[in-house]
């Protein structure tokens, strides 16, 4: 369950940092999947290489977008598929609620699947009256409690055993224990009897393969199968850009994405649905529906700076190696995006002023670009956000966030632009400095606006001399 | 714009939407772009002359790579390598392990020559657990016939605990099983039962999904074929680690993936 | 390359104000080497806070001013991992659509090092003849190691210093938390970066912490400072001028 609500960053974040359980499931998480994930592309068949050609891959799919997709639909449509298109969000959620009803739908499977939560599908489906159940273990479980997720691939990480246990004792009846394997058999159990009564099932869509006309979802728990097996419609939602050309690229981005995901050489099922199940097959669905989904997408798509950032393809490797992230975790995003991907993807959708925390509050050190399987330059997209925000921008509708930053900074660019100034201004700030608490050099509180610098930490104080003082007195000892 | 069948015009068209795009894209009249491969690079057709000149002996390290991967997979890759033995090992399987849900035993397997010519209805051990084969929808029913033999193989793979069904492919690096779907041999029976069996030829191996994915594009038989409406790769028993990252199998497909490969020589 | 006739000075801001000891440590280092300095005296800021911050007007303007006092230099070094990244690369993405002050950020670009290195990858130097007896941690910072991709050479420096122990900490190239402005804005979220790191260095049992950004260390100190933790934080300079 996702709300948009990414002006909570500070308050969240403040909240995360004071959990002690969910800071050990961050490390835990960090520790685990981090190094893993390294350790795999370091030891790539293909080489480095391998990652840079993957972003070229889906540099170009997305610099043909129109292309690939009229390609996809055309060969969907061959295989009896039926495509839709949904320019927002409520589109396309009015195109699954039609379905459900015209079939006389009374309850959904859902497998993982960012972009549902986006569009917010679930509520609009309950408010029929149908049934929806999410099936991947750690969404089931949010659901249950009614929670945000934490991280992409692992939404329930902040859940103890304990809590689950709790919470499955409360809510599905199940005997109280603490034993992983058992809770989750517990699960199993009362979500097989969900996939077997489900009369639709809905996905997402990882990467679509254009050329072969294929979704193409991937899972561990087998539960996105299942979705898309048993009930007898499936339904898959796909943001427009989760496409590449040429099945060669697909696989060599789906590994990447299973590395960077779960620090695994592929996922456990990997399945390529073209359309419905054939008269002649035993089982699967007989209907399937594509719908392709822009909501804001293709104003991103004509921003040359940002266009970048429709390569991605959510995997969670930059949650896994984010010190910012690995603090305040993934609920403090306000948005079924979080991370360093949600920093950037959250305010490009949702609106760039109300997201301005989450494109202000990283330290920009680079571990999300590097971890990225396809290398995406997230700290050069946050700078562009961050420059937006500053200057306001018309295109993206956006004001300029702080005056008073502004003035600061407007002030600091005279100072800086003549060193007599420059110097006359550090005297000065050298004599009020003694006003300031401090022991042995170190400053114990500043004033606004750096009185946050001091909130954890001291501040030396400034030298007697400069360096450039010491380097004239230095040169003119040497004159003389 | 004429609308496809089914494709009732709710808000926006594909024109439309399409539309958009090539003006976001900067280039509102459509143009012919070049993205599609058209014929296999030099390495790629490597790729297909190493794999289809491999011998048997060449084949034989596949084994003992499946073997070692296996284990952090979860997977029981079994030793037996004969149609016999293999046909021994399964019974020996069926007979204990014990059904996860309720207590009467049932087998479904699918309608397969290799799985055929293990001959496991004719086996005394197991004349009491029924054999289920997913080849009742036959394309020439009536609509209605369909929906029952569709709803038949449902009852049946719905009550097995075992599911036996071989694969086009199996990838040595990953230990993956690679599923087209066809008549007869219904995807549920992978996924289903709590306890899968897959039995695959030797000469079904591939060193690594590269070779795989370079097949499935290249290959005559494969581009003809094309990848169907459903291909399942299937890499070990079905997992999660979403409580506390404690890694636990059986998620909701299959707790045990069972895997023999039937020896070139027999 | 062969060895530069003079080395034009580019001194961090904070370095200048708050650390004036680590410019003077590698004015030490680099005449011991026989090198001409120059150091010109109306430098300011790179305008890098600006940049990180979006004010990109403002960083634009400590950019021109920056190209005019370093542009007739022949060799830029400069103290600090984040100020070159900041002139070698942000330069170039400030002036994207100005052709005529690209072609000067470029030539620029081209010219200025970070003072480890310069010492190892232009003058091909190891070992500056240097001894330090301490534990001492390295801290490697993301702007140095990550995009300017250099951290073979304060290494290869570090491992040439006699009697000096280098243990590594955990996590070394993780973020401190500094981030400059974010620091200020978010500092319960920094506080809570910048406490791992503290931990971190705490546990590898190093007398001292040694960096080449003195941002990063300027941050760990105040923790340090602020917890009464005795670990000493000094730039990479300040071991390799040490007798």
């Amino acid at each position: 369950m996702s709300t948009i609500a990414p002006e909570k960053y500070k308050e969240n974040a403040s909240k995360n940092i004071a959990d002690p359980v969910l800071q050990k499931a961050l490390s835990g998480l960090q520790e685990r999947l981090g190094p893993a994930t390294e350790n795999l592309y370091n030891s790539l068949p293909e080489g480095h290489k391998m990652r840079t050609e993957a972003h070229q891959f889906r540099r170009k799919a997305i610099d043909n977008l129109d292309v690939l997709l009229s390609t996809l639909v055309d060969k969907v449509r061959g295989h009896g598929g039926i495509v839709h298109f949904a320019k927002t969000a409520e589109e396309a959620v009015e195109i699954c609620k039609k379905i459900a009803l015209d079939n006389d739908v009374k309850t959904v499977v859902k497998g993982k699947s960012m972009v549902t939560e986006e569009v917010g599908l679930n509520l609009a489906l309950e408010k029929e009256g149908i049934e929806v159940y999410e099936t991947d273990l750690g969404e089931y479980i949010l659901q249950l409690s009614g929670e945000a997720p934490t991280h992409i691939v692992a939404p329930a990480i902040h859940k103890t055993r304990r809590e689950v246990a709790e919470l499955f004792t409360e809510k599905l009846g199940t005997p109280y224990t603490e034993d992983p394997p058992i809770l989750t058999r517990y699960a199993r159990k009362a979500l097989r009897e969900k996939f077997l009564k489900a009369d639709m099932g809905i996905s997402g869509c990882n990467l679509a393969c254009a050329e072969t006309g294929h979704i193409v979802t991937v899972s561990n728990e087998g539960n996105i199968r299942m979705s898309t097996t048993l009930p007898k419609i499936h339904v898959a939602f796909m943001g427009m850009e989760r496409i590449v050309a040429n099945l060669e690229e697909q696989q060599s981005i789906l590994r990447l994405m299973s590395m960077g995901a779960a620090a695994q050489e592929i996922g456990g099922y990997v399945s390529y649905v073209g359309g419905p199940a054939e008269v002649d097959h035993g089982d699967g669905p007989q209907e399937f529906h594509l719908i392709i989904i822009d909501n804001g997408r293709s104003k991103i798509l004509a921003d040359p700076e940002f266009r970048e950032m429709l390569c991605c393809i959510r995997c969670g490797a930059c949650l896994n190696v984010c010190p910012v992230y690995g603090k305040i975790g993934g609920q403090a995003y306000g948005s079924p995006y979080c991370g360093p991907v949600g920093a950037v993807v959250t305010p490009l959708l949702f609106g760039i002023n109300n997201s301005a925390d989450l494109c202000a509050g990283e330290t920009l050190c680079g571990a999300c670009k590097q971890a990225c399987p396809l290398e995406i330059n997230l700290p050069r997209m946050l700078l562009a956000l961050r420059s937006k925000l500053s200057e306001g921008d018309p295109d993206w509708d956006v004001q300029p966030k702080s005056k008073g930053e502004n003035l600061i900074f407007a002030s600091w660019q005279r100072f800086n632009s003549n060193r007599k100034v420059y110097d006359l201004l550090l005297g000065l700030m050298r004599v009020l400095q003694h006003l300031l608490p401090a022991k042995q050099g170190m400053i114990s509180r500043l004033p606004w606006p750096l009185s946050g610098w001091t909130a954890n930490r001291n501040m030396k104080k400034l030298a007697p001399k400069t360096f450039m003082q010491q380097w004239r007195e230095k040169k003119e000892k040497k004159g003389s | 714009m004429e609308r496809e069948k089914g494709e009732k015009r709710l808000m926006t068209t594909q024109k439309e939407f399409i539309q958009d795009i090539s003006t976001a894209l900067g280039r509102p009249t459509p143009v012919s772009v070049d993205v599609f491969t058209v014929a296999p690079t030099t390495a790629e057709q490597d790729i297909l002359k190493a794999v289809r000149q491999r011998s048997s002996g060449e084949r034989q390290p596949f084994i003992k790579t499946l073997q070692e991967v296996s284990v952090p997979l979860h997977l029981d890759f079994h030793p037996e390598r004969s149609l016999e033995d293999i046909r021994q090992a399964i019974i020996t399987l069926i007979l204990e392990k014990d059904p996860e849900w309720g207590t009467k035993k049932s087998v479904v397997r699918w309608d397969h020559p290799l799985l055929n010519s293990l001959n496991l209805e004719a086996a005394a051990e197991l004349k009491d657990i029924p054999l289920y084969i997913t080849n009742h929808v036959a394309a020439t029913s009536s609509a209605d016939d369909l929906q029952a033999q569709r709803q038949q193989t449902r009852k049946e793979v719905e009550a097995s605990f075992i599911g036996i069904t071989s694969a086009d492919y199996c990838i040595a690096a990953t230990a993956t099983l690679a599923m087209k779907t066809r008549p007869g041999q219904a995807r549920s029976v992978s996924l289903v039962p709590s306890i899968h069996v897959a039995v695959v030829e030797e000469s079904r191996l591939l060193a690594t999904l590269k070779e795989l994915y370079t097949l499935l594009k290249w290959d005559e038989a494969e581009q003809a074929e094309g990848l169907t409406n459903n291909l399942s790769l299937i890499s070990g028993p079905s997992k999660t680690g979403d409580i506390e990252l404690v890694m636990v199998h059986g998620a909701h497909g299959p707790r045990e993936l069972h895997l023999f490969v039937v020896s070139d020589h027999r | 390359m062969n060895k530069p006739e003079k080395v034009t000075l580019f001194i961090q801001c904070l370095v200048d104000t708050v650390f004036p000891e680590t410019g003077a440590a590698m004015v030490t280092v680099l005449e011991s080497l026989g090198l001409k300095l120059d150091c010109p005296a109306n430098q300011t800021c790179c305008g890098q806070p600006a940049f990180n911050a979006g004010h990109t007007r403002e960083a634009r303007a400590a950019a021109v001013k920056f190209l005019d006092i370093f542009e007739d230099a022949e060799i830029i070094v400069c103290p600090s991992g984040s100020c070159v990244n900041m002139v070698r690369d942000h330069y170039l993405d400030l002036f994207a659509d100005d052709p005529k002050m690209l072609v000067r950020a470029q030539a620029v670009s081209r010219k200025i090092y970070e003072f480890t290195e310069f010492l190892v990858d232009v003058l091909g130097v190891e070992s500056v003849g240097a001894r330090f007896p301490h534990k001492v941690t390295y801290h490697a910072s993301c702007h140095l190691n990550r995009f300017l991709g250099i951290d073979r050479q304060p290494r290869t420096l570090l491992a040439h210093i006699d009697d000096m122990t280098l243990v590594e900490m955990k996590g070394a190239d993780t973020c401190c938390g500094f981030g400059g402005t974010f620091a200020v804005k978010y500092s319960e979220i920094s506080g809570a970066v910048l406490a791992e790191k503290v931990k971190n260095i705490v546990d590898s049992g190093a007398e001292v912490v040694t960096g080449c950004d003195m941002g990063c260390l300027m941050n760990i100190q105040g923790m340090l400072s602020r917890k009464n933790i005795p670990i000493e934080v000094k730039h990479i300079a300040q071991l390799l001028a040490e007798k």
